[in-house]
């Protein structure tokens, strides 16, 4: 059914009129003075805020990752350190390089490590990774470094060699402290050197307390001798004292052991050798320090985005529990809102 | 017909209307929307009058690029009317004296009307007179109707054809002729 134009007519042409009174009332409230209330002049603008703080909250998120991640990747630099010295403990000397490119330096410019003091007790180990072409220069590289070290006096602990497209050579081998460096130099022109570890631990002190532990005993072994050659002794004290003797020269048996094995531990230094190929794929280039802080940075974002994650986890369900509180009431409005109107 | 303005009533509006001009132009419509809703004159003048009470408490919040200052308007003296209504439909439950209710002598919708349309219009719901009143009477389009009933334009424009529908039953049962 289509209302007629003249209905439509008639309704507009009769437009309420608010009465004068109504009018003069309306005026009168449009001209009183506003005074905004108290809480009006406090009011945050939430909007704004939301809008300022948003970028701000994710740039802030975003550089304390980039800081963190920049302070962090420092501490895995070349490092060296020294350990402090204690009366028992062996001092230790410990000097690492990694992707330390050497391939075409002379053999004898390549040590960079710390080498042993001559004249103290050292233990001198090394751990050495050199990289090499291919498959066949593994071979040739881990059977030059077997001749090196017996050319130098030294002899192999172990030795694993692997050839094909995973090659590699593994060897452990001894040499003389006095030629650890004239080694090290020497395997390290095997091929590019990829990492370098050289640690020293000064065995001085615990020889040197080994041997006046070793002096002492003596002392106290003679003069036990010499009270048992007097015949004036008791039996009873006669069998403390041999018991004293028995367990006096054990110990300096054991002392005699630990000087000899402290000297010859100090005499060979150990070198473990690994020989890899690009291909292989063993030892990863290491990583740049621009890498590093990217690492790290995006470690730290992830971290602030799991807290987020969590924090939106626990918080999801209140704020759906409220979504849909506030829904109902609205609908609840809404259908009362229409009853009323349908009156 | 004159306008008064309210001094820095909008600071940050420097060309938007004062109040006192808006509820001045404004003033007709809001009262004959809210007589059409309510079909009382008496309770149609109060509703404005607070309508335009509460409208300049917020007119620092009016923000026209958000909508018409009519729309803001309209929408205010509805959230008012359906305040009453509902306050006076807890009073009935409450007293439960619907029956016993005081009379008021029947409004007039507007001058020169009929009595058989103002008989039609009284014989509406309030919902199908409000949307007359803001389809027909105060023009105003689809979209801003359905924007202030909070329904759809497809629901609004279904309401006033029922609406109107009725009218002309009841105009052509008045005059068989027509």
């Amino acid at each position: 059914m289509t209302p007629s134009p003249d209905l439509i007519h008639e309704l507009q042409a009769s437009r309420p009129v608010a009465p004068a009174a109504l009018r003069a009332r309306v005026r009168e409230t449009a001209r009183a003075p506003r005074a905004a209330a108290p809480w009006e002049r406090f009011r945050l603008p939430v909007r704004r805020i939301a809008v300022v703080a948003a970028p701000a909250v994710l740039a802030l998120a975003v550089v304390s990752a980039g800081a963190v991640g920049l302070s962090r990747s420092g501490e895995r630099d070349v490092f060296s350190g020294v350990t402090r010295p204690t009366e028992d403990a062996p001092q230790s000397v410990e000097k690492e390089t990694l992707g330390a490119t050497a391939l075409d330096a002379p053999t004898g410019t390549r040590d960079s490590a710390a080498g042993p003091t001559t004249g103290r007790a050292q233990r001198v180990s090394a751990t050495l990774t050199v990289e090499v072409r291919n498959s066949d220069a593994v071979s040739r590289a881990a059977q030059d470094a077997l001749d090196l070290t017996r050319r130098l006096g030294g002899h192999v602990v172990s030795s694993s060699v692997t050839t094909g497209e995973q090659a590699a050579a593994t060897m452990t081998v001894r040499v003389p402290v006095g030629k650890v460096q004239q080694a090290i130099a020497g395997l390290s022109g095997l091929g590019r050197i990829v990492s370098q570890r050289v640690t020293i631990d000064d065995l001085q002190a615990s020889l040197d307390a080994l041997e006046r532990r070793q002096a002492s005993v003596r002392n106290q072994i003679a003069r036990i001798d010499a009270r048992l050659g007097t015949e004036s002794l008791e039996p009873e004290e006669r069998a403390v004292l041999e018991t004293r003797l028995q367990r006096l020269q054990r110990e300096l048996r054991e002392l005699r052991r630990g000087v000899t094995a402290t000297t010859a531990e100090a005499r060979m230094s150990t070198i473990e050798l690994t020989v890899v190929t690009p291909d292989a794929g063993a030892v990863a280039p290491a990583p740049s320090r621009l890498e590093r802080t990217l690492d790290e940075a995006l470690n730290v974002l992830v971290w602030e985005g799991v807290i987020v994650l969590a924090l939106a986890i626990v918080l999801a369900p209140i704020a759906l529990l409220g979504l849909a509180a506030w829904l109902g009431q609205r609908l609840h409005r809404r259908r009362e809102d229409e009853r009323l109107l349908s009156a | 017909m004159h306008a008064v303005s309210i001094e820095a009533s909008r600071p940050a509006e420097a060309t938007a209307p004062s109040f006192a001009a808006v509820a001045e132009e404004l003033l007709d419509d809001v009262y004959g929307y809210l007589l059409y809703l309510t079909k009382d004159w008496a309770l149609a003048e109060d509703l404005t009058g607070e309508t335009f009470e509460r409208a300049f408490r917020r007119w620092r919040k009016f923000d026209p690029r958000r909508g018409t200052a009519r729309a803001w308007l309209l929408a205010i003296a509805r959230s008012a009317a359906l305040d009453w209504f509902r306050a006076e439909s807890r009073r009935q439950r409450r007293e439960q004296r619907a029956e016993t209710r005081e009379r008021r002598p029947e409004s007039s919708f507007g001058e020169g009307l009929s009595p058989e349309l103002e008989d039609g219009l009284r014989a509406l719901t309030a919902g199908e007179r409000e949307v007359v009143a803001l389809r027909v009477v105060l023009e105003l389009d689809g979209e801003e109707t359905a924007r202030l009933l909070g329904i759809s334009p497809t629901a609004v424009s279904t309401r006033l054809h029922r609406a109107l529908g009725k009218l002309e039953e009841r105009m052509r049962r008045h005059d068989p002729v027509a």
